[in-house]
C-alpha cells in the first residue's frame, strides 16, 4: 500500500513516463497519503480520501517541544515533526505571521520597479511595450515563492533571514521569464485581454509583441548572468526550453486515453511548475550545498506549480469572466482538453471524439462545458491538485521551522482556495 | 502616415521589404562565385562545413514537427516560407557566414597562455569545442531572429494576402519555432560555464530586438519620422546587424581566456566586418542594375538613407510623388551622392576590419578573415 504510493511518486518525480490516468487516480485515492517509505515518516499526516487534512497540527499543541537541531540535521532525509520548535510566536497571531503575502510585502514592494530598471531600453516605444505588464496587476505568485523559499533556506541554513541579493534577483527573472512567456503566448492563441486591459499584440501588433518578449527575455538573462553562478544559470534556463518544450505540446493530442493524461501533467509541468521548480532550486543553490537540500525546494516549486495551473484550469470553467481579467471556457475555444475535461471523459464517452477534433465543430465548447460541468471533473481536478499540494508540503516541512517555511505551507491552501 | 495607407506606392515598397526580408545577403551574381571560394577555403581551416551547424537542432523532434506543419503554408504569403526555404536551399549563399567567422577568429587567435584548465588536446583544428559551441549558438541566435523577423501583423491584413487562417498559422509557426530557437541557445549558452559570455550574448540579444523594432521604420513612415534620423544609420544597422557578430567574436575570445586586448580587436572586427558587409548588402541594387531595370530595394537601405540626408525632406517628398508618374526612385537615388557616400563607408568599414585582424599573429585563419574583409568591399 505504502510502497506503491510511494512507487508511483517516483514514478510522477522521474518525468510521467509510465503513469497514465487510471494510475494516477489509484495513487492518490484510497491510500494513506503520508505513508510514506521513511522509516521516520510522521503518522499524524496520513488521511483518507475527501477528509479535511489537518494542515496546522502545531495548532493543537499549546506547548511547543523543544528539539536539538542538530540531532535533527543529520538525519537528512528526516521529517520535521509538526510540532514546531519555535522560542517565539506560537499564539494567535500565527495566521497572520504565516501569511505569505504579508510575509513577503517588504521584498515586493520594489520588485516591479527593479524589474523595469533592468528593461534597460532607450527607445520609448519599445519601453512602454515591455513595462506594459509590470504594472502590479499580476498575481505575483511566483515572486512570492521565490522570496519565501529563500528565506526559508537562508534560516534553514543557519543565516539571517534577509535574501542575497542573487535570491532577489532570481524572484525578478522568475516574473519577468513568466511575463515574457505570456506575451508570446498571447499571440500564438490570439488573445486580444490580458489581466483586465489589451494585449500588447491586440494593440500594438503582434511583430512587436514577440520583439517585446523577446526583450524581457534578454533583459532576464542578462540578470542571471550578473548573478555570477554557473549552476544557477543552467537550471534557470533550463526554464525557458520547458516553456518552449511545453508550448509545442500543446500543438498535438494523443489518442490513447491514458497517454492524454500523461501528456496533460507533463505539458503542466513544463508551462508552468518548471519555472517555480526551477526558480526555488535556483534560491537554494546561492545559499547551501547539500544537493538534497536543493531537491525539497524543487519538489516544492513543482508540486505547488502543478496544482497552481490544475485549481487555474478548473477556474477556466467554474469562474465568471469578470473575475479571471480573460475569458472563460478559453482552454476548449482553444482546442485545449484540461484535467475537467479529461476526468468527465470516463462520465462522457462523446467527449473523445470532441477532444481528439479539439472541439473545433459548431457547439462543441458549449456541450462540452456543460458536460463537464455535469460530471466530477472539477471535484477530481479540485482533489487531484490537494494531493499536490500535500506532496508539497511534506517536502517543505523537512526544512527547519520558520515563519517563512509555515508560509509556504499555508500558500498551498491559498492556491487551492482562490477564485482567480 | 505620409503614403496614404493602401496605396500602390505603399504596397509595393512593403512588398520590395518583405521580398528581401527572406533574402540572404551577399545574393549577386558575378561576386558570389569569388565569394564563394573565400567562403569554402575558410571552412577547411576550421575543420568542416559551417552549413551543417546546427544540424543538432533541426533534427529535433519539435523542429520535425513545425517543418511538417510549415508545408501547410507552401502556396500562401507567410513570411516564413521564403525564410525556411532560404534557410534549406540556399547553401550557395551560405547563410553561416557568422559562425564561420567566430571559429576562424578563434582559431586566429589560438590557445590561450592565461587558460590553464582549458587543455590545448581539447582544441579541434586548433579551435576550443567552447568556442565551436559559441559559432553555433551565434548561428541560432541570427536565424531565431531571421524566423520572427517573419510575423505579420494581422489587423494589416488584406485580402490580397490570402487567407487570414493561413497567416495566423504561420505567425504560430514562426513564434513557436524562433522561440524554439532562443530557447536553445540560452540552455548552449548556460553550458559554456561563463557567466560572462552568457551576459555578453544576452546584450546582444537585447541589441539585436532594438535594432529590429526599428529596422523597417524608414519604409512605414514617409521616410522622415521626425525624431528616428536622429539615430544615425550606423548605430541603427550596428544594432540589427552588428552588435551580433561583434560580441559573439568578443566572446570566443574570453572563452580562450584572451586578454582585454584580444577582446575588443576581435570586436572590432566583427563590428566593421558586419557594417561592411551590411553596406554591400545594401548597395546591390544600385551598383549591380542596368538603366531601366526594375530592381526592388529597400527604403532602409544605406544609399537610400544617405539620399534621403543630402536631398532634404522635402525634395525626398517629392521624389516619392514622382515614383507615381512612373519617374524612376532607384534613379533617382543613384543620380546624386547617396550611393557614393555608401560605398566610401564601406570601404572604411573594411579597412577598419583589416585594421583589427591584422594585429593578430599571422596565420591560415588570419588570411581567411583578411579575404573576407576585402571581399566585402567589392563590387
Amino acid at each position: 500500500m505504502a510502497g506503491s504510493w510511494w512507487m508511483c511518486c517516483r514514478r510522477l518525480n522521474g518525468g510521467f513516463t509510465t503513469s497514465g490516468l487510471t494510475e494516477t487516480l489509484r495513487c492518490f485515492s484510497g491510500q494513506s497519503a503520508y505513508s510514506s517509505a521513511s522509516p521516520t515518516a510522521r503518522p499524524s499526516w496520513s488521511s483518507a480520501p475527501g477528509k479535511e487534512r489537518p494542515l496546522f497540527p502545531a495548532q493543537l499543541h499549546s506547548k511547543a517541544l523543544n528539539l536539538n537541531p542538530s540531532l535533527l540535521r543529520r538525519r537528512s532525509s528526516s521529517l520535521y515533526p509538526t510540532l514546531r520548535y519555535c522560542g517565539c510566536r506560537t499564539t494567535h497571531s500565527d495566521a497572520k505571521l504565516r501569511d505569505p503575502f504579508t510575509l513577503a510585502q517588504k521584498d515586493l514592494t520594489s520588485l516591479y520597479d527593479d524589474i523595469k530598471k533592468e528593461l534597460f531600453v532607450a527607445k520609448t516605444e519599445l519601453k512602454y511595450l515591455c513595462d506594459y505588464y509590470f504594472d502590479g496587476r499580476g498575481k505575483a505568485i511566483r515572486p512570492i515563492i521565490v522570496i519565501l523559499m529563500a528565506r526559508a533556506m537562508n534560516i534553514h541554513s543557519n543565516r539571517a533571514g534577509d535574501l542575497l541579493p542573487g535570491q532577489r534577483t532570481i524572484a525578478m527573472i522568475s516574473e519577468m521569464i513568466h511575463t515574457a512567456s505570456l506575451v508570446h503566448d498571447d499571440v500564438i492563441d490570439g488573445s486580444d485581454e490580458r489581466r483586465g486591459k489589451k494585449s500588447i499584440n491586440d494593440v500594438w501588433g503582434e511583430r512587436k509583441a514577440i520583439l517585446a518578449g523577446d526583450f524581457i527575455l534578454s533583459a532576464a538573462t542578462m540578470a542571471l548572468a550578473r548573478i555570477g553562478n554557473s549552476a544557477v544559470v543552467k537550471v534557470v534556463s533550463q526554464v525557458i526550453e520547458d516553456l518552449v518544450r511545453g508550448e509545442f505540446m500543446q500543438l498535438g493530442s494523443k489518442e490513447n486515453e491514458n497517454e492524454r493524461f500523461k501528456h496533460y501533467l507533463e505539458k503542466t509541468y513544463k508551462k508552468t511548475a518548471s519555472l517555480m521548480a526551477h526558480s526555488c532550486k535556483a534560491v537554494s543553490i546561492l545559499v547551501n550545498s547539500d544537493p538534497e537540500v536543493h531537491e525539497i525546494a524543487y519538489q516544492y516549486g513543482k508540486n505547488v506549480g502543478i496544482a497552481f495551473q490544475l485549481v487555474d484550469d478548473v477556474l477556466d470553467f467554474t469562474s465568471g469572466a469578470e473575475l479571471l481579467g480573460k475569458p472563460a471556457a478559453a482552454d476548449l475555444k482553444l482546442g485545449l482538453a484540461t484535467g475537467p475535461v479529461l476526468f468527465a471523459c470516463q462520465q462522457f464517452p462523446e467527449l473523445h471524439a470532441m477532444i481528439m477534433r479539439r472541439f473545433s465543430s459548431k457547439g462543441d465548447v458549449d456541450r462540452a462545458w456543460q458536460y463537464v460541468l455535469q460530471s466530477d471533473g472539477v471535484q477530481q481536478t479540485t482533489y487531484l491538485a490537494r494531493r499536490y499540494c500535500e506532496e508539497a508540503i511534506r517536502q517543505i516541512s523537512r526544512l527547519r521551522p520558520s515563519p517563512e517555511r509555515d508560509a509556504l505551507i499555508r500558500l498551498t491552501e491559498i492556491v487551492l482556495s482562490r477564485d482567480k | 502616415m505620409f503614403l496614404a495607407p493602401g496605396s500602390s506606392l505603399t504596397r509595393w515598397v512593403s512588398v520590395s521589404v518583405r521580398g528581401l526580408r527572406g533574402l540572404s545577403l551577399f545574393s549577386s551574381s558575378e561576386s558570389s562565385s569569388s565569394w564563394s571560394k573565400v567562403v569554402s577555403d575558410a571552412e577547411k581551416i576550421v575543420g568542416y562545413p559551417t552549413s551543417f551547424m546546427s544540424l543538432r537542432c533541426l533534427l529535433s523532434d519539435e523542429l520535425s514537427n513545425v517543418a511538417m506543419h510549415v508545408r501547410k503554408l507552401v502556396g500562401t504569403q507567410h513570411p516564413l516560407l521564403n525564410t525556411a526555404r532560404g534557410f534549406v536551399y540556399d547553401s550557395k549563399n551560405n547563410l553561416q557566414m557568422r559562425g564561420l567567422i567566430v571559429l576562424l577568429l578563434s582559431k586566429a587567435a589560438g590557445p590561450s597562455h592565461a587558460a590553464s584548465e582549458l587543455l590545448t588536446k581539447d582544441m579541434v583544428s586548433g579551435i576550443y569545442p567552447s568556442q565551436r559551441n559559441l559559432a553555433e549558438i551565434t548561428e541560432l541566435i541570427h536565424t531565431a531572429f531571421l524566423v520572427h523577423r517573419g510575423i505579420v501583423n494581422l489587423k494589416e491584413w488584406t485580402v490580397s494576402d490570402g487567407p487570414l487562417k493561413d497567416m495566423e498559422f504561420g505567425n504560430k509557426m514562426a513564434v513557436l519555432s524562433g522561440d524554439f530557437l532562443l530557447a536553445n541557445a540560452c540552455t548552449g549558452l548556460a553550458e559554456l560555464n561563463d557567466t560572462k559570455v552568457v551576459e555578453l550574448i544576452s546584450s546582444a540579444i537585447s541589441d539585436l530586438v532594438q535594432g529590429i523594432y526599428y529596422e523597417n521604420y524608414y519604409n512605414v513612415e514617409d521616410g522622415l519620422g521626425d525624431g528616428m534620423d536622429a539615430m544615425p544609420w550606423e548605430d541603427q544597422a550596428f544594432l540589427s546587424h552588428g552588435a551580433l557578430l561583434a560580441k559573439s567574436c568578443q566572446a570566443a575570445m574570453q572563452l580562450a581566456k584572451h586578454d582585454r586586448e584580444a577582446q575588443r580587436l576581435a570586436y572590432l572586427y566583427g563590428k566593421h566586418l558586419s557594417l561592411g558587409h551590411k553596406l554591400n548588402s545594401d548597395l546591390q541594387p544600385f551598383v549591380k542594375s542596368r538603366l531601366g531595370e526594375m530592381t526592388s530595394f529597400s527604403l532602409s537601405a544605406a544609399p537610400v538613407v544617405f539620399h534621403r540626408q543630402i536631398v532634404g525632406k522635402e525634395k525626398w517628398h517629392q521624389q516619392l510623388q514622382e515614383v507615381k508618374h512612373g519617374q524612376s526612385l532607384l534613379a533617382a537615388v543613384k543620380s546624386e551622392k547617396g550611393v557614393s557616400s555608401a560605398v566610401d563607408l564601406c570601404r572604411y568599414h573594411s579597412n577598419r576590419a583589416l585594421e583589427a585582424i591584422q594585429a593578430f599573429p599571422s596565420s591560415e585563419a588570419r588570411s581567411a578573415l583578411e579575404n573576407i574583409a576585402s571581399a566585402v568591399n567589392k563590387f
